[in-house]
């Protein structure tokens, strides 16, 4: 690679960088700069994902037999309540985690953008430390402050009178505290990236509605958030992709049964329910089955997203 | 806008010190907006506060209430217990061999890929960018059943390029860096590069990576802790315990003979420090290129 | 079948080759050849393997153990599955009774112990635990290490400020059925407004369902889960336990419930043999403070596990050495005094080594005499592929009673659905 091939320099000068008449190696040379991607995608995410389907369709036992069942896997798993259970759950969990996010870093991202605010980079570093730790270090944490006899939260409630709660054996109780955690994980670098499109937006349009006498509130809703639009949709987008496939917090909140988050299910995720049918039970058929429906969740869901995107973005440009 | 000058309008990517600039810009700031942030910096330190308090005390202090508040002197005994429960240190050296090699990797393979596509003209270009992008959107989670068949007809279980290989692509970071390529190496030093006779790879490794450093360190810092911080992959390649990344050792502390709460929490805040460590050099580095890297309106 | 796995490796094949390149040097480990005298040792928590390896290494200096507690039993069995599915073994490993009718079923993954001599140690076992690890070929796939007699362990400084008495036979004479232990419970509860046990699910529902003659599988293996009247018996004492608010409501080997135990949360909690370590290491502060009284009922077996050799072990011969050495009936016996796991060879329940071992930390029970007595009047049951499975469902059905969210009457019901939906019906 480091030799410099003489015939090169007798070139004409070409017209642009990349010229056609390069020799074969050098019109080569850019396929191998982005064929290791193609090549570890392919060998481990899109061959998983096609063989996904493929194996959905045997009864496979990873010790045992593969026996072809046609489509027997989805007809059972469309009758089973556990899936639909986890449907619900996941998108209640999605749901719960991602709206408070996207508020709160909106709120602190108007905040954080003041000219003339002090210790700035204080806060913004401080709002990354979640994001840097590990989830199976929050999940700990979190699960002893919110245990239902020895947690500190229950313990302020109880000062008040409330509780106390049993946030892991509740349904709602249950995706709260992992709502809790996905959000303490990331609000902070959505905030940062809000943070970064405000900034962007020229001082003067500020100074303009300040002289105008419209207050931090007002600015807010007319200046900030029409101008985060994109980011916003790109927030969405991204937090929905990690929202459905919520996993290690369910799987580690619930000690006792960590497989199905609870004794009734009641937090268990559409991945933890692939991996408790994959791994714990050993249906490798039914569990692909279920990867195949959950990819079908976050087409269909980042599909609505797009077009409710496209429609915001349409509707106004300021 | 009067005296912000031609700093603001050239850098808006360097907003600390463009507010101490732009001092009679904007109204005076309120004390609930700090009273806010400052409540938001409380409930991202707490936690972490919280985990070191656990892992200082017993478990029956940890779980008497009032619940005590500050630090007790179990610190060094709970560590030790920590590393002599799980090859502990073994496994923070594994963390470190898996996320700094996805970390560099990242870094140049993205840079690599980055740059092929901002500079360098070739057949399909357009439409192998789209896929790459379109990739960002495939739920990896959903194949990890085939993913394992393929890793251990690879021979690969328990073994950790089991977990490094496939960290190395990133979308994401093929388009990221393909901004930062597209924005900061322009055509004509290309040109003059060319003529000089250099080779892409030259011109890459020469101009171009050192052009885009400050972004690809950035990239390969998320990238590291990203590696750092995984769990699912891991949880279901790694077996043995000389393989244990940092994450799995806390879950195998939580399943320890005897169930010792402050065992989990003194592994988790071990697992965390190298982390939080880093991030007292990188932090700064780390928010300006997330802030970077962010959509501009 | 060949076909279907030979387009898997064919492509992860190629992607291989060209990867090598990339990955560099990875370790060669899996030449083989020449078996050394060390193993890889998979157990599970709770077991204290580590107190039996550590005698065999004074037997045999010369050879290296490497042990691994992977995870609580169900883990250990989930590994193992990965693991034998991925082609990355250990040498030995320990499974759990209930996860191992599921091996036994695909005996191919593992080494038939009758070719290492299995056979003429077969007898010195009890015939129906044995019986437990025979596949329908013949082969013996497991070699059983431990069994669990009931016994019920209580806190004799929380019965004595409770009223109650403390001296383990009239306490045993306290609770001659689960409907009076259920009551002695209300009556502790009722004194100290504290909870009597740590939970119904395990405590009460795990332990009744282990002292039936019949269980999840009739003797020639169909699944009676469903209308086996001892189940429903069983279960409906977990329900009443679980109603009579006398739990702590800590399912088992859970964080709350290591924190209660330790802080004397609850007084009374089910202890197979196996248990015994556990409360040991859980709450070493407790020390002197426990003793053991008969379980309701009289007798039980709960749990109880087998060592067994995957098919692709790289050191069979030195895994058989460990076990044909510690799981003699002698080796078992040292076992028994060093943790207090039941042994499952008869010849030694009258040892008097056995009968005469007292344990300091549970005021100096006779655990050797109170546990195999709790095995003499036992009528075995079989366990099916699913036994696991479905005391799962069961066990949850209780513990969601107990939280106050399942309604008791449809609870049975609840849980028998939910197993035919979970086992395939």
């Amino acid at each position: 690679m480091t030799t410099i091939s003489p015939a090169r320099s007798s070139l004409p000068a070409p017209s642009r960088a990349g010229s056609p008449r390069l020799g074969l190696r050098e019109r080569l040379a850019p396929y191998a700069y982005i064929a290791p991607f193609f090549l570890i995608f392919a060998v481990f995410g899109l061959v998983p994902l096609l063989f996904t389907f493929y194996v959905a369709l045997f009864d496979w036992n990873p010790i045992g037999d593969h026996v072809f069942i046609g489509f027997d896997n989805f007809t059972r798993l469309f009758a089973d309540g556990r899936f639909w259970n986890a449907v619900r759950n996941t998108i209640s969990i999605w749901l719960l985690s991602t709206v408070p996010q996207l508020l709160v870093a909106l709120v602190l991202a108007h905040l954080l953008n003041h000219a003339r605010l002090r210790l700035a980079v204080f806060f913004r570093m401080s709002m990354l430390v979640p994001y840097i730790t590990s989830v199976a270090a929050t999940a700990i944490v979190f699960a002893q402050m919110f245990d239902r006899d020895y947690g500190l939260l229950n313990w302020l409630l109880g000062l008040v009178g409330i509780g106390p709660i049993d946030f892991i054996q509740s349904m709602w109780g249950s995706h709260a505290l992992i709502a809790v955690m996905v959000v303490w994980r990331w609000f902070g670098y959505t905030t940062l990236l809000y943070l970064a499109s405000l900034q962007a937006v020229p001082r003067a349009i500020y100074e303009a509605a300040s002289v105008d006498g419209a207050g931090s509130w007002k600015q807010f809703l007319h200046i900030s958030i029409p101008s985060l639009r994109p980011v916003i949709v790109f927030t969405i987008v991204t937090s929905t992709i990690g929202g459905l496939q919520i996993f290690t917090e369910p799987l580690l909140i619930s000690r006792a049964t960590p497989l199905t988050c609870g004794a009734v299910r009641q937090c268990q995720t559409l991945t933890l329910f692939l991996f408790e049918q994959g791994f714990g039970q050993f249906r490798f058929g039914y569990g692909a089955a279920i990867g195949v429906a959950l990819f079908v969740l976050v087409v269909a869901v980042a599909t609505l997203n797009y077009l409710l995107s496209t429609k915001i973005r349409a509707e106004k440009k300021p | 806008m009067t005296d912000a000058g031609p700093h603001t309008t050239t850098h808006p990517e360097q907003p600390v010190r463009r507010a101490r600039t732009t001092r009679r810009s904007g109204e005076r700031v309120r004390w609930w907006t700090y009273a806010l942030l400052l409540l938001a910096v409380g409930a991202c330190l707490f936690p972490l506060y919280w985990m070191f308090i656990v892992a200082t005390t017993d478990t029956a202090t940890a779980t008497q209430l009032p619940p005590e508040i500050l630090p007790g002197g179990n610190f060094f005994h709970l560590a030790g217990l920590v590393f002599s429960t799980v090859p502990f240190l073994r496994s923070i050296l594994n963390s470190l061999i898996v996320a700094g090699a996805i970390g560099v990797g990242q870094a140049v393979l993205c840079s690599m890929a980055g740059f092929a596509f901002a500079k360098l003209t070739f057949r399909g270009r357009n439409v192998l960018f789209l896929v790459v992008v379109l990739t960002m959107t495939v739920p990896t989670q959903l194949s990890v059943i085939p993913q394992y068949m393929i890793v251990s007809s690879l021979g690969w279980v328990d073994t950790l390029q089991a977990l490094i290989v496939p960290g190395l692509a990133n979308a994401f970071g093929i388009f990221w860096m393909r901004q930062h390529l597209s924005s900061s190496l322009s055509d004509e030093i290309m040109q003059a590069a060319r003529i000089d006779g250099a080779t892409t790879w030259q011109i890459f490794w020469r101009i171009a990576f050192p052009l885009v450093r400050p972004g690809a360190f950035v990239l390969g810092l998320l990238g590291f802790v990203t590696a750092w911080n995984d769990f699912l992959w891991p949880f279901i390649v790694l077996k043995s315990p000389e393989m244990y990344t940092a994450q799995i050792a806390i879950k195998a502390l939580q399943n320890s003979f005897s169930i010792d709460l402050g065992l989990a929490m003194s592994g988790s805040f071990l697992a965390t420090l190298p982390l939080l460590a880093l991030f007292v050099f990188v932090g700064r580095r780390m928010v300006a290129g997330i802030m970077d890297g962010a959509f501009k309106g | 079948m060949k076909f279907r796995n030979a387009s898997v490796v064919a492509l992860a094949a190629a992607a291989a080759l060209t990867m090598t390149a990339c990955s560099g040097t990875s370790d060669g480990t899996s030449a083989g050849g020449a078996e050394s005298k060390s193993f890889e040792f998979w157990s599970f928590t709770g077991i204290d393997q580590k107190a039996t390896v550590d005698d065999y290494k004074k037997k045999k200096p010369d050879v290296t153990v490497k042990l691994t507690e992977v995870g609580s039993s169900v883990e250990t069995a989930q590994a193992l599955t990965t693991a034998l599915a991925g082609g990355k073994v250990p040498d030995l490993v320990l499974i759990q009774g209930d996860d191992m009718p599921k091996f036994v079923q695909q005996p191919q993954n593992f080494v038939d112990l009758r070719s290492l001599g299995a056979d003429t140690m077969k007898g010195d076992y009890l015939d129906w635990v044995m019986s437990q690890s025979t596949a329908k070929d013949g082969s013996i796939i497991g070699i059983p290490t431990d069994v669990g007699g009931m016994a019920v362990a209580y806190r004799t400084d929380l019965f004595e400020a409770a009223g109650l008495p403390t001296d383990r036979d009239k306490v045993s004479e306290l609770w001659p059925t689960w409907d009076a232990f259920i009551e002695t419970g209300k009556k502790y509860t009722a004194k100290t407004g504290k909870a009597f046990t740590d939970n119904a699910a395990t405590s009460v529902f795990f332990q009744a369902v282990n002292q039936v003659s019949e269980k999840y599988y009739d003797p020639s293996g169909n699944p009676v889960y469903a209308t086996n009247p001892q189940v429903r018996t069983a279960f409906d004492y977990g329900i009443k336990a679980a109603q009579a608010g006398i739990t702590a409501k800590q399912s088992s080997f859970t964080d709350g419930w290591s924190a209660a135990m330790k802080k004397g949360d609850f007084a009374v909690v089910a202890a197979p043999s196996w248990m015994l370590g556990s409360i040991r290491s859980n709450a070493p502060d407790t020390k002197g403070k426990w003793d053991l009284a008969t379980i309701p009922g009289g007798s039980g077996n709960w749990g109880g596990s087998y060592l067994a050799i995957p098919k692709n072990a790289q050191n069979p011969k030195a895994a058989w050495d460990y076990i044909s050495t510690m799981q003699s009936p002698a080796g078992q016996l040292e076992h028994f005094l060093d943790s207090g796991s039941l042994p499952t060879t008869p010849s030694v329940y009258k040892d008097q080594k056995l009968t005469s071992l007292k344990d300091p930390f549970f005021s100096d029970a006779p655990i050797g005499t109170i546990y195999t007595d709790s095995l003499l009047g036992l009528k075995p049951f079989l366990i099916g592929p699913d036994s696991s499975a479905i005391g799962q469902e069961f066990l949850n059905a209780i513990t969601n009673v107990e939280q106050g969210k399942g309604d008791p009457a449809k609870a049975f019901d609840t849980a028998v659905t939910n197993i035919k939906t979970a086992i395939g019906g």
